[in-house]
Parts: structure tokens; C-alpha cells; sequence
């Protein structure tokens, strides 16, 4: 962690309950719960859409955003995120299909309408300004509903975010052990 | 099925951060959302930094944080630049999918 305001909270109220989560939970708390805890009036609508872009109604289930974000992590190069949203969603989809999806999503055993939305979002992720309605029409010719196409565009979206903050400040990397502790209560406690 | 209205939460996200009263200036946080979505060159030592977080933030380096901190004076100060960074670039992905979308569906 590169600001070390965000380590320690920026309130007496944030730094108990740092210390509190952290002592209950048996881990240090991760980077990202301590960056939403700091200067909660900044960044608050980031936590709102994530958590309804996450957590809120879809035609997705949470494993499946949760493997999107994942899947942003990866094409964003961010090690921290990959391994948090690796844990989260390999709770819903088991990790065997989390795994082949960030080895090759394409190939992986992944529903089709799935495989096309990955397809899309890598390309609005990567090279946003490559992006055409053509490709946004395969992906629907896949059966994936417009709805379902524009939650999968809000998960990059609010990961393109997370992703990039967690990489310029260097979130500290946990264990496999820790992931899994906080992919539980990321599933739990949810984004807000 | 009940739907997230994700235009409302994006022009949330959108105002709180480049619009709204914080630490540093509005048109400061704007520039660095701007240049970090692919804008025009800004004034140092924000250009680098911004530049950096919209192409490939996992390139980010201990200096330029450092080098913004030092320019900024508060951790607050240079969080905020930083989260105006990340937010310019993803809200311009937002953009180009939700219009690519629509343009899918006329």
C-alpha cells in the first residue's frame, strides 16, 4: 500500500474497525476493504453501483460477474483483483471452471452466451476504441438479452475502476488461504 | 425482472468525483479523468501518472505516486487524483459499451 493513511484509516472509527474485522476474521484486512473505508464521502458511489452491479438483480448469477471481474483483472494485469475475484467466484462456479476460464475463457466449460459476453468486454477493456455494434450483436445472436449485455458492461466498467486504483496504490497481495477467508465474507457482507 | 439502473449509478460516480466539492479542485480531477481516458497531455507531474493509470496502472511505480504526493501535500489530495484517474478511464468504457449497445439494438 503505497498511502499509508489508507493502511491505518483515516478515523478513529476506521481504524477499530480495522482492527476489529481483522481481528475477527484471523487475516489482515485486505486492501480493499481499507480503501472503502477511507474518505468514504469521495468514493461512496463507486461502493453503491458496485454493489448493485454485483450483488443487485441480473440475468447473471454472482458466480458468473463474480468470474467477469475476474476476467478484467486478468486483462488489466492486476494480481490482487485476479486473485480475489478467483476465490469469490470459484464459490459459485467451483474452481476447476474458474481456473480454464482465466487459462482461456474461450475453450473453458462456460455457458455460449458467457463465453460472447467475455468476448465483448475483453474488447471494451483492451482496446475500448475497437469495439462495434457488430460485436455487441454476436453476443446477443448468443441469446444474452440486452439487459444482461449493459450488467456485464457495468461489472468492467466499476472493475476497470477497482483495478486501477488497486494496482497505482499497490494493494498488498494476500495468501490463498486469506482469499478464501475474505471471498466468504465478500459473498456475505457484499460491496457497500 | 427487476433491472439496476446503471445510468443513474454511473452519473452518480460521475459527479461525486469530477464535479462535486472535495480536497483538490474539480477541474484538477477532471483533467486527470480526462487524460487517463486517452485525452491530450497535461501539465506535470500529473500527466505521468494519469497517462499511466488509464494505459496500464499495474506500471505504476512507487516514484510517480511519490512524485504526486509530493506535489499534492495530503494523502487525501493524491487519492483523489488517483481515483479520478481510474474513474475517467473506466466511465469512458461504460460509455463506448453503452452506446455500442444501443447502436446494436436500433
Amino acid at each position: 500500500m503505497r498511502l499509508a493513511e489508507i493502511d491505518r484509516g483515516d478515523s478513529l472509527k476506521s481504524r477499530l474497525l480495522i482492527r476489529f474485522i481483522s481481528m475477527v476474521s484471523g487475516m489482515r484486512l485486505p486492501d480493499a476493504a481499507r480503501v472503502a473505508f477511507y474518505h468514504r464521502d469521495f468514493l461512496g458511489p463507486l461502493g453503491a453501483w458496485t454493489q448493485a452491479t454485483m450483488r443487485g438483480p441480473s440475468e447473471w448469477s454472482v458466480g458468473e460477474r463474480e468470474l467477469m471481474a475476474a476476467m478484467v483483472a486478468r486483462w488489466n494485469s492486476c494480481a490482487f483483483c485476479i486473485g480475489a475475484h478467483r476465490a469469490t467466484s470459484a464459490k459459485g462456479l467451483g474452481k476447476a471452471t474458474v481456473d480454464a476460464a482465466l487459462a482461456d475463457y474461450r475453450t473453458a466449460p462456460l455457458p455460449a452466451g458467457l463465453v460472447a459476453t467475455l468476448g465483448f468486454l475483453e474488447t471494451l477493456t483492451r482496446t475500448p476504441e475497437s469495439v462495434t455494434a457488430a460485436d455487441a450483436r454476436a453476443v446477443l445472436a448468443a441469446g444474452v438479452s440486452q439487459s444482461a449485455l449493459t450488467d456485464a458492461v457495468a461489472v468492467a466498467t466499476v472493475f476497470g475502476v477497482i483495478t486501477r486504483y488497486a494496482d497505482a496504490l499497490q494493494f498488498a497481495i494476500p495468501t490463498e488461504a486469506e482469499y478464501d477467508t475474505a471471498a466468504s465474507m465478500l459473498l456475505k457482507r457484499g460491496y457497500a | 425482472m427487476e433491472r439496476t439502473d446503471h445510468p443513474a449509478l454511473a452519473a452518480r460516480l460521475e459527479q461525486r468525483v469530477f464535479n462535486e466539492p472535495a480536497d483538490t479542485p474539480a477541474d484538477l480531477r477532471q483533467a486527470m479523468g480526462q487524460r487517463a481516458a486517452g485525452g491530450p497531455p497535461i501539465a506535470a507531474p500529473y500527466d505521468d501518472i494519469a497517462r499511466q493509470i488509464g494505459e496500464a496502472a499495474y506500471r505504476v511505480t512507487d516514484a510517480q505516486v511519490a512524485t504526486l504526493r509530493a506535489k499534492m501535500g495530503t494523502e487525501r489530495a493524491t487519492f483523489e487524483l488517483i481515483v479520478a484517474a481510474a474513474v475517467g478511464a473506466a466511465l469512458e468504457r461504460w460509455r463506448k459499451g453503452a452506446a455500442t449497445i444501443a447502436e446494436a439494438v436500433k
